[in-house]
């Protein structure tokens, strides 16, 4: 398949960015606050929106939803693969609707993070 | 000359027969949660854009007592995903600065510094601070 390297390569770009990325963002988001570790709480509505209004944040985010939807949903069809998906229909099948699920989810953090503030 | 091929054949609960199997098979899982964190947080940037209302009833829903104890499990695996993902740089890449290529363990250790410095750069930077 042509796009085959494509999809590897997003896939190890997207391991190094929920690696670095991913533990230290869910902790701050949904634990730190209800589990009581955290003087205020990140998520709150009020906060999260005035964070929200920077750029960087928003890029952030971006980054980091393309990175793990690229990375998880080429593991998943390894895994599916492996419990025995396999044949070239199967596969073929598997990279519709999973790349597509990475692909449109990406383009969808895209759309969030630059509306209301480019458009 | 042709070889003769063999069937390929993996016994159905393989990666429960050693610990290094499972941990390998605990990472793939691991992978795939990052996934459904990545839908998730697309889903709270959706919530965030409907209102506060909308926004407020999605982390309530979040930090239910099922839910939030469902969530540490897949932390649990979000975080050792990034380990173990720690743990292969230097032996699926071994990084050679020197004569010999460093020992696993050393680019282990400057991966896990280095996670905590951009840690602390997400607290600061993203959120904002404690």
């Amino acid at each position: 398949m042509l796009l085959e390297p494509v999809f590897w390569s997003l896939f190890s770009l997207g391991g190094f960015i929920t690696a670095f990325l991913f533990p230290v963002t869910l902790f701050v988001l949904f634990f730190a606050a209800p589990l009581h570790l955290w003087p205020t709480d990140p998520a709150a509505y009020t906060t999260f929106l005035g964070h929200w209004k920077g750029p960087l944040v928003r890029l952030f985010f971006f980054v980091l939803i393309g990175g793990s939807l690229f990375h998880g949903t080429h593991r998943l069809k390894f895994m599916l693969v492996d419990a025995g998906f396999k044949g070239p229909a199967a596969e073929a099948f598997l990279d519709l609707i999973l790349n597509g699920v990475a692909i449109f989810g990406s383009l969808g953090a895209l759309f969030y993070a630059v509306r209301g503030w480019l458009f | 000359m042709t070889g003769r091929e063999y069937p390929w054949k993996r016994r159905p609960g393989w990666w429960l027969r050693n610990r290094r199997y499972l941990g390998f098979q605990l990472r793939e899982a691991g992978g795939v949660v990052c996934a459904l964190y990545g839908l998730v947080l697309l889903n709270m940037l959706i919530q965030l854009r409907e209102g506060e209302s909308a926004y407020t009833a999605f982390l309530d829903l979040l930090r239910t007592p099922p839910v939030l104890y469902l969530n540490l499990v897949l932390f649990a695996l979000v975080v050792w995903h990034a380990l173990t993902w720690f743990m292969l740089i230097g032996k699926a890449q071994p990084i050679q600065f020197t004569r010999q290529p460093l020992p696993w363990k050393v680019v282990f250790g400057v991966n896990v510094l280095l996670w905590l410095g951009v840690s602390g750069a997400v607290v600061y930077l993203i959120f904002g601070g404690i």
